[in-house]
């Protein structure tokens, strides 16, 4: 009697249903635009804003997820490095709904912090947008954003010149005034 | 006294004028630029696999084995794809029991594997799918997927040793696309 629960309990151990599926979804497809996007000479300070679309070339709405990734190094494009902090991009809905054939457009800001350490960065990371499915199988599309901040620049010795240029200036016409002044 | 006032004025109206153009420099123009009008775009033709109740310590490969799913390129940009997968939940309770997902395609307690296989690529036969996105195609360097390119695929799956029974287990396969 013992030995039968033992060998029900391994053949219940052994029964699992995987990947369980009601319908059979086929032939997924969306498209996202543009495929890459270069926001070049970014001050420290400032922000940035474009726009992507999303496709949905289905017969069904669905809702898509869209969020930054770091992409792996050797996928970056040549010179450019790990975008310093994800927490610069955001986006007018990290969350949205498109209807059937229709295409529906998110708004992305790039925005970099006022700290010199960031001038002159060449950066490159991925927005990813994928369709909600409990599917096995999913796809996510990645828009490539290069983003190159300006170089550093002071304007220290540039209002120092023009100091000294009005010191002298003014020097050199009260001195020409005066002679001008001066009699005969 | 008037001679010193002038002077002062003339100096600044001068280096004003002389220095504005160089500060204005100062505040650079942004660029941003949208790659043409690419949209990228992949299609897979299933993204379910039917696989009913399974035993432990066993391996399940989809029908037809590497020829199974087709991944087509539909945007106008050729493209670079990936793939990665996830531990398996009990869809009742996920955060209560789950698979974990073998980093090389081998199988333990409550720790299964999946492989995929691309049709024609002899090279590498079957590749551990794994948490970390790995390269589906190209690999090594290889070339990319150009637009209306296709790939055939198939799917394996090696169950843990052991497992609790009797639950249905959910898990999902990401493949990704790049502009290549």
């Amino acid at each position: 009697m013992m030995r039968h629960v033992e060998l029900a309990e391994l053949i219940a151990a052994l029964l699992v249903i995987l990947l369980p599926s009601f319908t059979l979804a086929q032939d997924f497809s969306f498209s996202i635009s543009p495929a890459e996007v270069h926001i070049d000479n970014l001050s420290l300070g400032e922000a940035a804003e474009f726009e992507l679309t999303i496709h949905n070339k289905e017969e069904l709405a669905h809702n898509f997820t869209i969020a930054a990734f770091q992409p792996p190094e050797e996928e970056r494009r040549e010179g450019r490095a790990e975008f310093p902090d994800d927490s610069w991009i955001s986006f007018s809905s990290q969350e949205i709904e498109v209807a059937a054939n229709s295409a529906a457009d998110v708004m992305v800001t790039v925005a970099i912090p006022l700290e010199q350490k960031w001038a002159g960065g060449d950066w490159e990371i991925w927005l990813g947008a994928a369709a909600e499915s409990s599917d096995l199988l999913a796809v996510r599309l990645y828009v490539r954003l290069l983003v190159s901040t300006s170089r550093a620049k002071s304007n220290a010795g540039l209002i120092a010149g023009i100091i000294v240029g009005t010191v002298l200036l003014g020097w050199g016409g009260y001195y020409y005034f005066r002679r001008k002044a001066k009699p005969e | 006294m008037k001679a010193v006032i002038t002077s002062i004025g003339v100096a600044i109206i001068l280096a004003l004028i002389f220095s504005l153009p160089a500060l204005a420099q100062g505040s650079d123009t942004i660029t941003i630029t949208m790659t043409g009008v690419n949209d990228i775009s992949i299609s897979l033709d299933k993204t379910q696999w039917l696989l009913g109740e399974v035993a432990a310590n066993t391996e399940y490969a989809t029908s037809p084995p590497i020829e199974w799913c087709t991944l087509t390129v539909e945007g106008n940009c050729n493209v670079n794809t990936f793939i990665v997968g996830e531990d398996a939940e009990w869809i009742d309770n996920p955060s209560a029991y789950k698979w974990a997902l073998s980093n090389d395609g081998t199988n333990g307690e409550n720790v299964y594997g999946l492989w995929f296989r691309i049709s024609g690529d002899t090279a590498r036969g079957y590749v551990p799918i794994t948490k970390t996105e790995g390269e589906f195609w190209p690999y090594s360097g290889g070339s990319s997927l150009a637009p209306e390119d296709t790939k055939q695929f198939g799917l394996k799956l090696l169950t843990p040793i052991y497992f609790v029974g009797g639950r249905q287990m959910q898990t999902q396969i990401t493949i990704s696309a790049v502009a290549a």
